[in-house]
Formats: structure tokens, C-alpha cells, sequence
């Protein structure tokens, strides 16, 4: 009987150290959340697939990055098989930026490595993305979720410039320059 | 039993009271691992990479 009675307590104790761990983790994850606005991309908004490309916003002449009126600084990207319109975005360092996201064929992801923008694209749906970028340079953006065939060859560049370094156009929009 | 193996049942007594000691020391060492190795990449690669949401 005293030996059931230690083994129980030994798994009670052992519950409180999972308990304990487990609470944590939660803390931290609250903490970056709450205070440091680190929280998974939610966005729900629907947009038709079948004709993205007629869309207002995902039209070809629209993709890519603009400066909107109010300053904030949004690059639009189709996701597509087995390409990301455009292959190349530019974007401005230590600078609020939004990613619009959107696939006229199948379930696509993105990450930019290097950094913490992680999202899934799935058609129907425009993904966006808040975040600041502190490093410059070409951060690699691949496709993360199997899209068919030609998935591994599935990736684009994000180049990122310092603040003084980015120019956009009269219009707002700013591409790569050729290299 | 315990003659034949010339264990007698205060030994084995004994050996089962101190088994879980260890047990609960090497379960503890590796969550204990895990929980810095988590909090280590969370703090110094997961933050400093900045607002994301």
C-alpha cells in the first residue's frame, strides 16, 4: 500500500513539473503577444480565385510593392504554380510593412527566412502579413506547403533596403532594380 | 526466490524505494534541458526577429 501511495505521489509531483512547464511557455507566448505584437497572421478575407487576376487589387499592373497614400508600405504577391508574382519585391528596413497575399490555383505558404513572417495562401482567401524588417539584404522567400511537381523550384527574393536607400516612384511603386 | 538470487527482501525493498529517485532526476534533467533550450531560441532568435501579426 505505501508503495502505490509513493507512486502516486511521484506522479502528482511529476504533473505539477509539466503543469509548471507547460505554464511557461503560455507566459511567454502571452507576453509576445501582448506586449511585443508577436501574434500569428489572422486575417479572414474572402476574394474570389477564379478571376484574381481581373480582381482590383490582384490585377498584374498592381502587384508588387506601393507606398499607399497614407505612407503605409503594402507589396502585393500572387502565389502561383510554381511562381510568386513578381520573383522580386522591394521593401524598406526598420519600416511598418504589410504583405498581401493571394493563389488563384492551390494552397501555397510563405516564409522569409531570417525572419518571422510564416503564412499559409490558400485560394479564396488574401493572407496579410504585419511586420518590420531589421536586417537588409535578399531574404529568400520559398513556398512552404507542396504545390505540385514544381515546388522545390517555388521561391522568390525580398529585398530588403535601408529606409534612406528606398525610392519609390511617383506613383508609389518601387520593383528590384536589375542586378 | 530471494535465496537464489541472494537478494533478500529488505534489499529489494530498498532498491525499489531509490529506483524512482533516478528516474525522476534524469526525467527532470531532460524536460529541465528542453524547457532551456526552448526558452534560449525563443528569447534569442524568436524575439529579437520582431513584430510579426
Amino acid at each position: 500500500m505505501s508503495h502505490e501511495r509513493d507512486v502516486v505521489r511521484s506522479e502528482l509531483r511529476w504533473g505539477l513539473v509539466t503543469a509548471a512547464a507547460v505554464s511557461v511557455i503560455m507566459v511567454f507566448v502571452i507576453f509576445a503577444g501582448v506586449v511585443m505584437h508577436i501574434n500569428p497572421p489572422s486575417n479572414v478575407e474572402r476574394i474570389n480565385p477564379q478571376n484574381l487576376h481581373l480582381s482590383a487589387e490582384f490585377t498584374e499592373a498592381n502587384l508588387g510593392t506601393k507606398v499607399e497614400a497614407n505612407g503605409q508600405v503594402t507589396a502585393r504577391i500572387v502565389t502561383t504554380q510554381f511562381a510568386f508574382v513578381p520573383r522580386c519585391i522591394v521593401l524598406p528596413a526598420d519600416t511598418p510593412v504589410t504583405l498581401r497575399l493571394s493563389s488563384p490555383d492551390v494552397i501555397h505558404g510563405i516564409l522569409i527566412s531570417g525572419t518571422n513572417v510564416n503564412t499559409m495562401v490558400v485560394p479564396g482567401y488574401v493572407s496579410q502579413v504585419h511586420t518590420v524588417f531589421r536586417r537588409t539584404g535578399d531574404l529568400l522567400m520559398p513556398c512552404h506547403e507542396f504545390c505540385g511537381l514544381g515546388h522545390s523550384e517555388m521561391l522568390a527574393t525580398v529585398r530588403v533596403v535601408p529606409k534612406a536607400a528606398f525610392h519609390p516612384g511617383a506613383d508609389g511603386r518601387a520593383a528590384c532594380a536589375e542586378k | 526466490m530471494g535465496d537464489d538470487d541472494g537478494l533478500t527482501d529488505d534489499a529489494v525493498k530498498e532498491a525499489l524505494r531509490e529506483t524512482p529517485k533516478g528516474a525522476l532526476a534524469l526525467a527532470g534533467l531532460t524536460v529541465g534541458l528542453l524547457m532551456l533550450a526552448w526558452v534560449a531560441i525563443y528569447v534569442f532568435v524568436f524575439l529579437p526577429r520582431g513584430p510579426v501579426g
